[in-house]
């Protein structure tokens, strides 16, 4: 009421220990411990530190998060950006400078396809965005190496995706089946 | 602080603010003013101002250097300066604190005690 809505702040000496969950953008300077569930955006500043289960909407990390982070939108980690843990989300945005160790899934990833050379066109202009700074510099090294333009073209928009994302999804069948 | 007057003035000084959207279940402590429009259940220690918004909702006890209510508070509350219960609020708890303020309006159950463990004789004790 008093101010606007949607603009929660976690101070920079404040300790929360618990479960948190709202339906509003939260910005974290302090500390978060426990569990995070928000429908809309997590924002962890540099002074922030986050050591919980986290499931947002979108989560921006420019400090540190320790624990498993699952958000229906897109994950990034910036370049002062720390995280431990595992990230399940369409879209996963590391750029360069930012640290970090864990799981990634992005869902169902074609890998067929992605071999084949064919990129869906819907996914292709869906995620403009997010490509061209993961993609830039490996594109250009791939470029190098092959020296075919032929082979590089179609690879090129997102080189490393297929065979890690191929390693990482057996390795997640692989966890289920421990968990269970 | 300049301004602690009005509950409609958005506190402009404190950073960190619980919006009005967000349950927290657990504990929050720190060092800085804290405002609270949402729902938090659990406890509360601060070492600065906790202000509770008219739509801030509280099942928790709380430890702090200032307290000001304008929303609902269920749990007991220590101030080591000063509790302020404003109109419209709902308090329910024991309330210690030297410097006890209860506005006309104000809803308020339970013990108050400004003697903050100073146990001289009162005027109308012995």
């Amino acid at each position: 009421m008093a101010t606007a809505n949607g603009s929660t702040v976690i101070g920079e000496s404040i300790l929360i220990n618990g479960n948190l969950q709202g339906d509003e953008d939260l910005t974290v300077r302090g500390r978060v411990e426990g569990t995070v569930t928000l429908t809309r955006t997590l924002v962890v500043e540099p002074t922030g530190v986050v050591k919980a289960e986290v499931q947002v909407k979108n989560c921006i990390i420019a400090g540190v998060v320790i624990g498993n982070v699952t958000a229906s939108e897109s994950v990034e980690i910036t370049k002062e950006g720390r995280m431990v843990g595992d990230i399940s989300a369409p879209r996963v945005i590391i750029v360069d400078g930012a640290s970090f160790r864990g799981r990634v899934d992005m869902g169902e990833v074609d890998v067929s396809a992605a071999e084949r050379g064919e990129r869906p066109a819907a996914r292709a202009l869906a995620r403009p965005a997010t490509r061209p700074a993961l993609a830039a510099r490996p594109a250009r090294t791939l470029a190098k190496e092959e020296a075919s333009a032929e082979a590089a073209s179609p690879a090129a928009p997102r080189p490393p995706a297929p065979p890690p994302s191929f390693g990482m999804g057996a390795l997640k069948r692989k966890v289920v089946v421990k968990r269970k | 602080m300049a301004a602690l007057d009005k509950p409609a003035a958005p506190r402009s000084g404190a950073n960190t603010v619980i919006g009005s959207s967000i349950v927290i279940d657990g504990e929050i402590s720190g060092d800085e003013d804290l405002i609270i429009e949402g729902t938090v259940k659990g406890k509360i220690a601060l070492r600065q101002s906790l202000y509770v918004e008219n739509s801030g909702v509280i099942e928790a006890d709380i430890e702090t250097a200032n307290v000001e209510v304008s929303g609902q508070v269920t749990g007991n509350i220590a101030a080591t300066d000063k509790v302020e219960l404003k109109a419209d609020c709902k308090v329910v708890g024991d309330i210690r604190a030297p410097r006890i303020l209860i506005a006309d309006g104000a809803a308020f159950k339970g013990n108050v005690d400004m003697e903050m463990g100073v146990r001289a004789p009162s005027p109308r004790g012995k």
